[in-house]
């Protein structure tokens, strides 16, 4: 049973860690990135694609053999980066919202009042309310 | 109105709207990522008469009667001016909209800054302007196609919501520095914060007892 509970604490702890190292790129790292792997290709080959018409995307795909795999692998975790830095602006304040009600009482929403408010109370905050604002790049 | 002007800071809004001078879009570092928010949020008022549909067609009525709109010096300037606002350099293939990778950081900063809860509850119209290089007529729908891809890239790529957004061209109609007119520092995006999404929702209750 004990032999149990370490290896489970462990798995937690992993998790954890896990969590903390799956914390999103902000946007603007997401865009250099996508520029500095695949910047070269979009100039050579997409040069009259625009980003945010899926017009780029199919080009890369049509020039796969000359594009290089670094291209093709950064452009995805840029935007599954921002995919997920997205939803998790969209979730937090629902997933903070117990320790939005117990810490911030009488705050007025706005101008980061709220986000003032949590990372005032640090300490109290929940783990899955400071691992959102984390993925949401509002908890440095 | 407002209360963003925490933000405040004597010489952050001269810091902004000197940066496009001092280098391109490809010299973003973390300060000018601060410098976007800061100018951003630098609002002390706004001015509801002061629409996306007045802009855009105070330009294109003074290219289609070919006067001058002087608009620098004019009064809307100076009531654009009142406004919190950053100027950046968007990098784009030459006389097209499509934008360069080397500005897709840039984008991405615009965006970081939009989707801060300091901003969150805030609409934007994204300016395009050109020098005098062309015609009045092309520059014209030049900017505006630059300003639309703007608002794209940032819709479909960086999630921000189209209800936050509106893009408008004033080609060659609001030079930076109108003693220089094809001088390539008048071709530049401006981001005006023009006013609140929604009501700002009531403070958090308080716990009942």
């Amino acid at each position: 049973m004990k032999r149990f509970l370490v290896g489970l604490a462990a798995l937690l702890l992993a998790g954890m860690a896990g969590s903390a190292s799956a914390q999103t790129m902000s946007y603007a790292e997401a865009g250099a990135l996508i520029a500095k792997s695949c910047g070269p290709s979009i100039e050579r080959f997409c040069a009259k694609d625009n980003l945010g018409t899926g017009a780029v995307r199919n080009c890369l795909m049509a020039h796969q053999d000359q594009v290089p795999q670094q291209c093709f692998d950064d452009y995805a975790a840029a935007r599954a980066s921002i995919a997920k830095r997205i939803a998790a602006q969209g979730d937090a304040w629902n997933v903070c919202n117990a320790n939005i009600r117990q810490a911030c009482a009488g705050v007025q929403p706005g101008d980061a009042n709220i986000l003032t408010c949590l990372q005032s109370a640090s300490k109290v905050i929940r783990p899955a309310c400071k691992d959102i604002l984390v993925d949401a790049g509002w908890w440095q | 109105m407002t209360r963003i002007t925490r933000f405040v800071g004597g010489l952050a809004l001269a810091a902004v709207l000197a940066a496009p001078l001092a280098g391109t879009a490809t010299a973003q570092t973390p300060d000018s990522d601060a410098q976007i928010m800061q100018g951003l949020s630098q609002a002390t008022m706004f001015d509801p008469a002061l629409t996306a549909q007045v802009l855009r067609q105070m330009a294109q009525d003074a290219v289609t009667q070919n006067l001058p709109l002087t608009l620098d010096k004019s009064e809307i300037a100076k009531r654009l001016d009142k406004l919190a606002q950053i100027t950046v350099q968007i990098q784009f293939a030459l006389g097209s909209d499509i934008i360069r990778p080397e500005s897709y950081r840039t984008l991405g900063s615009i965006a970081d800054a939009m989707h801060h809860p300091i901003l969150a509850n805030y609409k934007f119209i994204v300016v395009g302007n050109t020098d005098t290089t062309g015609t009045r007529a092309f520059n014209l729908k030049l900017s505006q196609e630059r300003a639309n891809a703007i608002v794209q890239a940032l819709v479909v790529v960086f999630g921000v919501s189209p209800d936050r957004l509106e893009a408008v061209g004033l080609g060659q109609e609001a030079l930076q520095v109108p003693s220089k007119p094809q001088d390539p520092v008048n071709r530049r995006v401006q981001i005006f914060t023009i006013g609140t999404v929604g009501p700002m929702g009531a403070p958090v209750p308080t716990s009942a007892p």
